[in-house]
């Protein structure tokens, strides 16, 4: 289990974060392939000021089926969510996001971000993704987006055309789909280790 | 005898006895007693001199219906409907009854929204629509150019009489009598509404509007409306009232059914502008509507747009099944909501057949103390290879005691599909506020000019005439909500 967890603020239960004036709270998950995952988080900003970042990779090759699942309250003012998930999905893996931001009534400037990248591979693998937003407040900065794609054929055969192998190419490609994420953690070696865990994953999937 | 059966057969009983009651008041009275039961829906349908097969389809929904429960899943504070409270039959008002003169504060909305002053007096009941000149001239000019052309364009009943076998074929294809609560409930009572068949390579000459139809202002809350393009055909359909319609039942439960075949061209727009309620939040129209299209050959597409402004609560999701190769569709969308007013709208996109394309385009404007949201579902099946998706949802606030909420839902089954979703949800800054007021503009205006251009996306797609009056629809529905 790769979850790491930088964060000041201590789960009251087992994925439900606290995080009062001024804290931060850092979660990075990593899936690997072959691991069923029913990840579940929620996290009540209570204080002016608290921040939340959290991050996660999924690459799914087999028959897998990974739940993530995240909650996050803005219950005070000037408080930043960011959420960033991309996974790779293939074989006959199921993978399900379920991100939902409430801004409460009176938490002003806020500001909550959530992306949900996927790359689905194979027929029978499948993706749903269901980002929601629901906000009570106006002096608010929120925006959340959430797609669902394939390898991009043209960057593929400009790799190609330039001599690099088909397989390598796609490497390639997952890689650098899944960067972004890894970018989040904070830790250089922590960062590398992964990183280098996340490649090797890549190429089995494949 | 298992319980449920003895229920019925006693409901039965009991029902019959209040048809009785019912019958002999009904000669004098212009409107159907109160209730819903398997009566009032022969009444209804003997009053309006239906085929057997018709009866058969209204009586198979309302069971389907009666063990039904209604959905609570909509983000939405919703009343509790007295079924049972309601009239669903009412004939045509008489002149006698009808007001004298325009209710003042009607007048001035009519004023803000330009419209002529003879289609005032319509809109407002005071006049039959018959009574006018120009309207009839219109519909019946319309009508004979439409007809040289094969085109059919008339109410629901009128269909049923004259050309049953279309409606029977179309009836129900594409939203079947059990889909959802509401659905069940208009199969069953519904009064009347519009049908249009547009045959085979005809591309209509005019923009269709219910609006102009002579009958469309006296259909009730139940309308029902069946759109069909037969390959290769083009039409360009508006509906809705473009006035404030002040009206006396709370539910308004409609269908639509729109059936695109093969390179067939259907747009659809609407201007919704019921009864909002009061500034209390007290009254006004519950709109929950049923609207679905399917895209059923190759190469066909569908345009939905749509400006809600109006009803307490709107519960609709104008939805598209893209089955046809190649088929596409689009969804434009403008919601306001201000004082009390909830709206829980959007759209779904299912992607069946290869290649197929859509596009959500869903611009949400929150004042007052409104709830605004969006809901979408684009589910791409296993067979839509190289499926194609684009939403953007955006909305905007205006004040800090409303809501604006973003839940969309993306299923996707196919490697090749590619789904893209974005929202953002922001205020009208400070900042423009200021720089459109320090050139003259009042902040009531200015808040218009930048809602408009904010809507201006969706507000392009509108047919001419629509464009016009929804744009300064906006401004009147948002008066009140700054300074």
């Amino acid at each position: 289990m790769k979850d790491q967890g930088h964060y000041i603020a201590s789960p009251a239960a087992p994925g439900d974060y606290v995080v009062g004036a001024g804290e931060k709270l850092d979660l990075f998950y990593f899936v690997h392939p072959g691991e069923d995952r029913d990840i579940r988080v929620r996290v009540h900003l209570t204080g002016p000021g608290a921040s939340v970042s959290l991050a996660g990779v999924y690459l799914s090759g087999g028959s897998e089926k990974v739940s993530i699942h995240t909650e996050i309250y803005h219950e005070a003012q000037g408080c930043t969510s960011d959420q960033l998930f991309n996974g790779i999905a293939s074989g006959s893996a199921a993978v399900s996001f379920y991100g939902r931001i409430v801004v409460a009534p009176g938490a002003d400037r806020t500001e909550a971000y959530q992306v949900n990248h996927n790359i689905v591979l194979s027929d029978k693998a499948k993706v749903d993704t269901r980002p929601q937003l629901e906000i009570y407040a106006d002096d608010v900065k929120c925006s959340h987006g959430a797609t669902v794609g394939s390898l991009n054929a043209d960057e593929e055969f400009y790799m190609r055309s330039r001599g690099i192998p088909q397989k390598e190419a796609k490497v390639l490609q997952m890689i650098s789909f899944v960067a972004p994420v890894l970018e989040r953690i904070a830790d250089p070696g922590e960062r590398e280790r992964t990183a280098a865990e996340v490649e090797e994953a890549i190429r089995k999937m494949l | 005898m298992d319980r449920n059966e003895e229920n019925r057969i006693i409901n039965d009983i009991a029902s019959q006895k209040e048809y009785r009651e019912g019958f002999v008041t009904e000669v004098d009275q212009e409107y159907l007693p109160k209730g819903l039961n398997e009566d009032i829906i022969r009444r209804i349908s003997q009053l309006k001199d239906e085929p057997e097969w018709l009866l058969e389809f209204r009586l198979g929904a309302f069971r389907r219906w009666e063990k039904m429960e209604q959905p609570q899943w909509g983000h939405l504070d919703m009343p509790p409907i007295d079924y049972q409270d309601i009239i669903y039959y009412a004939a045509p008002k008489k002149n006698a009854d009808r007001p004298k003169e325009i209710d003042p504060k009607l007048a001035e909305t009519f004023e803000k929204l330009g419209i002529p002053v003879k289609e005032r007096d319509v809109l407002a009941g005071v006049v039959a629509v018959d009574a006018v000149f120009d309207s009839v001239s219109v519909a019946t000019t319309f009508r004979k150019t439409l007809a040289e052309k094969g085109i059919i364009f008339c109410s629901f009943s009128e269909a049923v009489r004259e050309h049953g076998d279309l409606v029977r074929k179309y009836l129900a294809s594409v939203v079947p009598v059990g889909d959802n609560y509401f659905a069940a409930l208009n199969s069953a009572v519904f009064s009347d509404g519009s049908f249009c068949y547009i045959p085979k390579g005809v591309k209509c000459p005019m923009e269709l509007s219910s609006y102009f139809r002579i009958n469309a202002a006296g259909t009730g809350q139940f309308e029902r409306t069946l759109i069909v393009a037969d390959e290769g055909s083009q039409v360009s359909y508006m509906e809705g009232c473009t006035a404030p319609m002040r009206d006396e039942n709370q539910l308004h439960a409609a269908v639509v059914e729109i059936v695109v075949e093969k390179d067939a061209d259907v747009k659809y727009s609407t201007v919704q502008n019921w009864y909002p309620g009061d500034s209390n939040g007290k009254g006004g129209i519950l709109n929950l509507v049923t609207k679905r299209g399917i895209c059923k050959g190759s190469g066909a597409h569908l345009s939905w747009t749509q400006v809600e402004t109006g009803s307490a609560i709107t519960w609709k999701y104008p939805s598209t099944i893209l089955k046809g190769d190649y088929s596409s569709s689009e969804f434009y969308s403008v919601a306001v909501t201000n004082n009390f007013q909830q709206a829980d709208t959007g759209t779904k996109m299912i992607h069946i057949g290869r290649g197929t394309r859509s596009r959500i385009i869903s611009k949400g404007i929150s004042a007052g103390h409104s709830q605004n949201s969006y809901r979408g579902l684009v589910q791409i099946l296993p067979g839509a290879e190289g499926a194609r998706n684009h939403s953007q949802c955006d909305s905007l606030l205006i004040g800090k005691d409303c809501g604006a909420h973003t839940f969309p839902d993306i299923r996707s089954a196919n490697p090749s599909a590619v789904v893209e979703h974005e929202a953002t949800t922001s205020k009208i800054s400070e900042d423009e506020l200021f720089y459109c007021n320090q050139r003259g503009i009042a902040p009531e205006d200015a808040v218009g000019l930048i809602v408009n251009g904010y809507a201006k996306e969706v507000l392009s797609r509108l047919p001419m005439e629509f464009a016009v009056e929804a744009q300064k629809l906006l401004q009147v529905s948002l008066e009140g909500s700054v300074g």
